[in-house]
């Protein structure tokens, strides 16, 4: 079978600098692989490079089929991509159940109007991520978590089979990165995608998280699974930080020096 | 009053301005929302100086004027987004190349161009009241195919307006609709040179826009009542021109501003922010908090 996403030898270079260096990995279809690494080790990079906006060498295969240059439109509805931040501004003109309804557009093709069957899914999906009672507020003036549940909604509204998410808790407090966390294994669990979650943050990796890869400096330090790369000593290397890890109760936590 | 308006409606002339005040009106409203949304005030201006650098080559080089400045208005266009995409530089600040390098142009133009520069600098100042029988039908038709533009690919602009890397990830064809939107706006501009001129248009393709940024949610409300403003300004303003005898693009220009002016001040949205920023100052909730140890497996 067909990976989701195959890496081999992947590169990238701005302005002289390389951002990733000899990448190779894969993402098995319905896997839930986890990439961490302090900041500047390219990870945003290698999200940018599966998603296309980013330019590389060496060789990109999605769900089996070689990459080179700009991806089709039959392509791009296969990946769901949740950036970073949303940054907008409070007054823009959009509420959050048409932001949702976007996430369907490309699907819908041009020229064609989103139905009410759309509408109802997409009502159906802000449930699902616990976000229906604010359909008719605009996206500016949601809170960050609120705001990425209605991201975590607008794309499902795609039917993606591959989720890429970069940093999607970042700028949360703990109870809502808890809350987010959740949502997003509930739904590898429930529809089955492949996910390549994205974080610098040690402090909450989902246990459906099976696989991790480590990333230093642009290069790939680690590929294997989730309880290997949680180690003191590869962590502190990671880092360059003293780090240490304990269990208790069956459950393994990290300490920072 | 009534009789004297009435009895200069019945002047082709004044007919054709109030034509074109409308079609004015609509192009430029309709314009200024995405020039609005998407952040891009300094298009105008560097659309303008587009043409008016056209219009000295193609004085220089015995062409029509008009015609070179709305085909460089056209090329202009076309070339900001492949050059703001392929330079990986943000499309201000391209325009704020585009725009000092044109104006360049202009003025080394217009220094060595020996016979009157009165025609270029036409379409820097406009005028309404003489507008000619073609350049109506050349702005009729720009309105139309942005009309066309709006209603046709309505959910594509949304998504491309929401954000642009997230609509072409979702499989939105967002570089064709922010390309086809830059063309268009080159077309828009030139179109109306010979109505409000190259400087006045700035304030027509930016204040309805945020007119109606003060006054709604709704994006399909946003553009009716973009519309709306920006034609009320231009029919207004040609009323004040007329009545007070003052120049008809500075009147349609104040009215729209007067009309944005009204709008600021009554804004539902801003008196909204208001009650809620006051509410949280007054609530005396702190946020934060940090960790030193945490759970990860």
């Amino acid at each position: 079978m067909n990976h989701a996403v195959e890496l081999r030898d992947v590169s990238v270079r701005k302005r002289g600098v390389p951002l990733l260096q000899g990448i190779s990995f894969t993402v098995g279809r319905g896997e839930f692989l986890g990439v961490l690494g302090p900041n500047g080790a390219g990870k945003s990079t290698l999200l940018r490079v599966l998603v296309g906006f980013e330019r590389c060498q060496g060789e990109v295969s999605l769900f089996g089929i070689r990459q080179a240059g700009r991806r089709p439109r039959a392509l791009r509805l296969r990946i769901g991509y949740i950036p970073q931040t949303l940054e907008i501004d409070p007054a823009f003109p959009i509420r959050a159940l048409e932001a949702v309804m976007t996430g369907c557009y490309g699907r819908v093709g041009a020229f064609r109007r989103p139905g009410g069957e759309e509408r109802r899914r997409a009502l159906r999906l802000m449930e699902l991520v616990r976000v229906a009672h604010l359909a008719d507020r605009p996206v500016g003036q949601l809170s960050g978590g609120e705001r990425q549940k209605v991201s975590l909604a607008r794309v499902l509204m795609q039917q993606p089979e591959l989720l890429l998410l970069d940093e999607p808790t970042a700028s949360l407090d703990v109870a809502v990165q808890k809350e987010v966390l959740d949502l997003i294994a509930a739904i590898h669990r429930e529809l089955g995608l492949a996910v390549v979650l994205v974080t610098h943050d040690l402090g909450l990796l989902p246990r459906a998280m099976e696989r991790i890869l480590l990333l230093k400096d642009g290069r790939l330090v680690y590929d294997g699974p989730t309880a290997g790369a949680v180690t003191g000593e590869r962590l502190s290397g990671l880092y360059d930080y003293a780090i240490e890890t304990f269990e208790q109760n069956g459950r393994r936590y990290i300490s920072y020096g | 009053m009534v009789e004297r308006l009435v009895e200069a409606l019945s002047y082709p002339p004044i007919q054709r301005a109030v034509v074109a005040s409308c079609l004015c009106g609509v192009s430029c409203s309709l314009l200024s929302v995405f020039v609005v949304l998407l952040r891009l005030p300094l298009i105008g201006v560097a659309m303008s100086h587009a043409a008016l650098a056209g219009a000295v080559l193609g004085m220089l080089l015995g062409l029509d004027p008009f015609a070179c400045g709305f085909a460089l208005c056209l090329l202009t266009a076309a070339s900001i987004g492949p050059l703001a995409d392929r330079a990986d530089l943000a499309p201000e600040n391209t325009l704020g190349i585009l725009f000092s390098f044109l104006i360049g142009i202009a003025f080394l133009g217009m220094g060595v161009l020996a016979r009157s520069k009165a025609e270029a600098l036409n379409l820097i100042w406009g005028s309404i009241l003489t507008v000619s029988r073609a350049e109506l039908l050349i702005l009729a038709v720009v309105t139309a195919a942005l009309l066309l533009f709006v209603l046709l690919l309505f959910k594509e602009i949304q998504a491309v307006l929401f954000n642009r890397r997230l609509a072409a990830a979702s499989g939105v064809p967002e570089r064709a609709v922010y390309y086809l939107l830059l063309i268009l706006t080159g077309a828009v501009v030139s179109a109306n040179l010979a109505t409000v001129g190259g400087l006045l248009i700035f304030a027509l393709i930016v204040q309805p826009g945020a007119t109606a940024y003060q006054l709604t949610y709704d994006l399909r409300r946003f553009f009716v009542v973009a519309a709306a403003s920006g034609t009320g300004a231009c029919l207004l303003g040609l009323l004040v021109s007329y009545v007070l005898d003052w120049p008809s693009g500075a009147s349609i220009v104040l009215v729209a501003t007067t009309i944005f002016t009204a709008a600021f001040i009554l804004s539902p949205k801003r008196l909204a922010r208001g009650k809620r920023a006051g509410g949280r100052a007054g609530s005396g909730k702190v946020e934060g908090g940090t960790a030193n140890g945490s759970r990860i497996a």
